[in-house]
């Protein structure tokens, strides 16, 4: 018998919106825990929640990202259900109308390209953080009430390398549309996958396991082919699956039983009586759009226009600071081959060496393009601007100022013509 | 001297004239509220209000407000003021904030004395049901009269002459109803001018502010001061803030007055009786006055469609009391079981008793046959309404079949016996509409009121039909001192 693995996903997406998605207090990661909280976070009675614009101008670029179709009446629903996280009892979230459904991501590599359909994007708040002590636990609603996205794949994945592009592909969108973090280590990026199996050509679904807590990309893709094996194992045994939620074990490298699945919750969804529903403008909408940051794709494309090749173009789209830093310095009019042999080979080189993100480096892209300025008219050679950005990388000091410091400028052939002219009687 | 038994105009003016000061006015009140034998107060502001007054600021002195000691149900949150909305689950409850109306009083220049009774988290008609229990009607010495409820201890304190306003909440009638009862107006404006923020929510999409004051003028001096967006709260409307007193004496000639007939026939004699008078005296003034009917069954079905939803609403709503963050907490060996002995405890059976109800209405298995139900039932009796407000001004009628009932006998649970002069106010809560409830006669030396209910956003002219009406009946600033 063959199998082919059928496989769904489900991500959340912290956004960093200024403040909360339905209170005034402060989005910010890392402060003193309940330090940002408003009286409607921990659901001190008579509080009532707002909508964050913010919030709704970023899910309408991811839901224009993901070539989704965009409700234009925006309702917010309850989902009830009692649990210590979840301060209201209730989660506000998006359940009879997501604000974005029907799309699809296109995952593209060397070996494949695969179109992904995505079932829904909603708008939700998050709970507040458990910190869990031997005989007692803490609560910190800093983190109660951050707008989530949730975005909630087809069953049309088909392997844990498939699995793992789509979550990097969501990730790319979210951070280059600078809506999210899209920290899987920190938790403002959070996925959850549902893995089956079904009869090669057969119709009828699986069994179906979902794996959480799944807290790196390449963790995903571990979780997801171990839980195809084990599945795949028990079933040529003869066995049958249960549905279960299961987890992902980084020392044993494999998925570890939650806990066996029961009834389904009832979360008794009604729509919220206190946030009317909005009805959201078409030009609203489209200058949403409009104002949007430049999606990785789009970045890609113009370098492949610049002459670049397509290796380095993918590198230079990998995150979104390292876009920025490139673009930054193709303002500057400078040869976009020059910058991009500069940037991948020594600029990356240095941030390897130190160990750091491309916001910390010393070395800023107007400097760097003054460097490859100074090359560009002979001033300096090749070899010499090495040296120069060496000394640029630990005092952050201008080409110029080094230039000058050392005493290094080349002469070119007009300069040292006129000078032998000077000198010969 | 009492001043706290008269007008805002007359306490205002003496004030004016340096006849009393705002000092002397809470020195009243509190002195009053001290002796208060009604159980109409969860908590007294015995330093805070003295706190407050010595710091008012005399500029507000423009203010019918400025210096005057007012109460304030307890589902209101007051920062530093303990807040229990009568249930034991927040006996040692003290908010961080301030609700919007106790924002917009303080900055009036009100000064809060007291927090008032209420039926526990405003789920009730009855006056009964708070952890404190019965709450008395000041009209009846011998004590066997409900005041009714919601918001029982505010009618109370008013009508006893404690204080000239007292705020309260109406979801179903939980102003109206008891003003009928104690001989106050009771005003609910239309939903959203008057911001929820901060009030405990029971059923949001049918909780309304309102209050009792002891004459129409005075609840429209109010409105002014309470109405207007705010923006903490997303159903506040943006409609801009107009002198509600500017038209009060404006004729009313042509303008066109419906009576139900199937709320009248279900009153007493001597209602009618009143109430007849009292179109008599609107023809006077040039009304138009029908009586109409509305399909028994919509108004048969006000009652339950009410019971379905606000139960349903309130359930999630008040899932916030767990027993985890604020409030009463009973200790257990896990989460869950501190809330399940939580809840268990500190909510008495009738609040359960909603709440299981609430629960069944949203669940898979009920939800098409309950809530939706209800939500298509509230679309049903809002339309039959409408349909009168499109030939009529006002719809008008009894506010209560008789006076206050008997606290023996008074069953508060649903029985499936539905009387529709005694359950019809919820319609205004269903649609929003301002509602205001006068009182329009005695019977047996006990009050009760007629209601007048305008579409949602005409409360400028609600307020103007129920002054005119005032006049006439000259049952304004009714007050039943305690003995």
């Amino acid at each position: 018998m063959d199998f082919e693995p059928v496989i769904g996903i489900e991500i959340h997406a912290q956004l960093k919106t200024k403040s909360k998605m339905f209170s005034s207090a402060p989005v910010s990661f890392g402060d003193r825990p309940n330090s940002n909280v408003a009286p409607l976070d921990i659901a001190f009675p008579g509080a009532l929640p707002t909508v964050n614009k913010e919030a709704i101008i970023y899910a309408i670029r991811v839901c224009h990202a993901l070539n989704m179709k965009i409700d234009d009446l925006l309702v917010f629903d309850r989902k009830n259900y009692f649990y210590s996280d979840l301060p209201k009892g209730y989660q506000l979230t998006q359940y009879f109308r997501p604000i974005g459904k029907d799309g699809y991501l296109t995952l593209k590599s060397n070996i494949f390209e695969k179109k992904i359909g995505i079932e829904r994007l909603h708008i939700e708040e998050d709970t507040c953080k458990q910190i869990h002590e031997a005989d007692y636990s803490l609560l910190d609603y800093n983190r109660s009430g951050i707008p989530l996205l949730e975005i909630v794949s087809l069953p049309e994945i088909s392997s844990g390398l498939e699995a793992q592009k789509f979550v990097e592909e969501v990730r790319s969108i979210l951070t280059f549309l600078d809506v999210s973090d899209g920290k899987m280590e920190n938790g403002s990026l959070r996925c959850d996958v549902n893995v089956s199996l079904r009869e090669k050509g057969s119709n009828k679904l699986g069994t179906k396991v979902e794996i959480k807590n799944l807290n790196s990309f390449s963790n995903i893709q571990k979780a997801i082919d171990f839980e195809i094996d084990r599945q795949k194992s028990l079933l040529l045994d003869g066995k049958k699956l249960k549905q279960e939620t299961r987890r992902f074990d980084e020392n044993r490298q494999e998925t570890v039983l939650m806990r066996v699945k029961v009834d389904d919750v009832d979360y008794k969804y009604f729509t919220d009586p206190n946030i009317v529903p909005i009805r959201l403008s078409e030009a609203f909408i489209k200058k949403a759009i409009e104002d949007m940051p430049e999606l990785a794709s789009s970045k890609h494309n113009r370098y492949l226009s610049y002459g670049l090749n397509e290796y380095d173009a993918n590198l230079l789209v990998s995150s979104k600071e390292i876009s920025d830093f490139f673009d930054e310095g193709i303002k500057t009019g400078v040869n976009p081959k020059s910058l991009a042999n500069w940037v991948i080979q020594d600029v990356f080189s240095y941030l390897n060496k130190e160990d750091i993100n491309i916001k910390e480096s010393k070395v800023s892209a107007l400097n760097l393009c003054e460097l490859i300025s100074f090359i560009e008219k002979n001033e300096i050679s090749n070899k010499q601007a090495r040296e120069v950005f060496a000394k640029m990388t630990i005092s952050g000091h201008t080409a110029k100022e080094i230039i000058l410091e050392n005493n290094m400028s080349q002469m070119n052939d007009e300069k040292l013509l006129s000078e032998i002219r000077l000198i010969l009687p | 001297m009492r001043y706290l038994s008269k007008p805002l105009k007359e306490i205002h003016d003496a004030i004016l004239r340096n006849e009393v000061t705002p000092l002397d006015l809470v020195k009243e009140g509190l002195s009053y509220v001290g002796k208060d034998n009604n159980n109409a107060f969860e908590y007294i502001c015995n330093k805070e209000a003295i706190d407050a007054v010595n710091k008012l600021d005399s500029s507000k002195k423009n203010s019918l407000l400025y210096g005057v000691p007012i109460v304030i149900k307890d589902c209101f949150s007051t920062k530093s003021i303990p807040t229990t909305a009568s249930s034991n689950m927040l006996s040692d409850y003290i908010p961080c904030f301030d609700a919007e109306v106790v924002t917009r009083l303080k900055n009036a220049g009100a000064i809060i004395i007291g927090k008032t009774t209420m039926d526990e988290l405003a789920m009730g008609g009855s006056g009964t049901s708070g952890r404190k229990g019965m709450t008395y009607n000041p009209w009846d010495k011998r004590r066997k009269h409900i005041i009714g409820g919601s918001s029982c201890g505010s009618a109370a304190a008013v009508s006893s002459g404690l204080t000239p306003i007292g705020i309260g909440s109406d979801t179903g009638d939980s102003v109206r109803k008891p003003a009928s009862y104690s001989g106050l107006v009771g005003f609910k404006p239309t939903w959203g001018r008057i911001s929820r923020y901060g009030m405990f929510q029971f059923a949001s999409s049918l909780d309304h502010v309102a209050y009792f004051t002891r004459n129409v003028f005075d609840s429209a001096y109010l409105l002014n001061v309470l109405a207007g967006h705010d923006n903490k709260d997303f159903s506040s409307g943006y409609e801009d803030v107009i002198d509600y007193t500017k038209d009060l004496s404006k004729s009313i000639k042509g303008k066109r007055i419906a009576v139900i007939k199937e709320v009248l026939d279900c009153c007493s004699p001597k209602t009618i009786e009143c109430f007849n008078k009292t179109l008599d005296q609107l023809r006077v003034e040039g009304a138009i006055v029908d009586i109409v009917s509305i399909d028994e069954k919509i108004l048969k079905a006000i009652y339950p469609t009410y019971f379905i939803i606000s139960s349903s609403e309130a359930t999630s709503n008040n899932a916030n009391l767990d027993g985890l963050k604020f409030g009463s907490r009973c200790e257990g060996n896990s989460f869950e079981e501190v809330m399940i002995n939580t809840r268990t405890k500190c909510f008495s059976p009738l609040i359960k008793r909603r709440f299981i109800i609430g629960s069944l209405s949203l669940s898979k298995t009920h939800r098409e046959e309950l809530f939706v139900r209800a939500q298509k039932c509230r679309r049903l009796i809002v339309d039959s309404f409408n349909k009168v407000f499109e030939k009529y001004d006002f719809i008008y009628c009894p506010a209560s079949p008789t006076t206050a009932p008997l606290f023996k006998g008074y069953n508060p649970r649903f029985n499936g016996d539905v009387n529709v002069a005694d359950n019809y106010l919820a319609f205004a809560n269903f649609g929003g509409n301002p509602s205001i409830t006068i009182p329009i006669g005695f019977e047996n030396n006990m009050p009760f009121g007629g209601n007048f209910t305008a579409k949602p956003h005409f409360d400028s002219e609600l307020l103007n039909v129920a002054s005119i009406l005032e006049k006439h009946t000259g049952l304004m600033n009714l007050v039943k001192e305690n003995e």
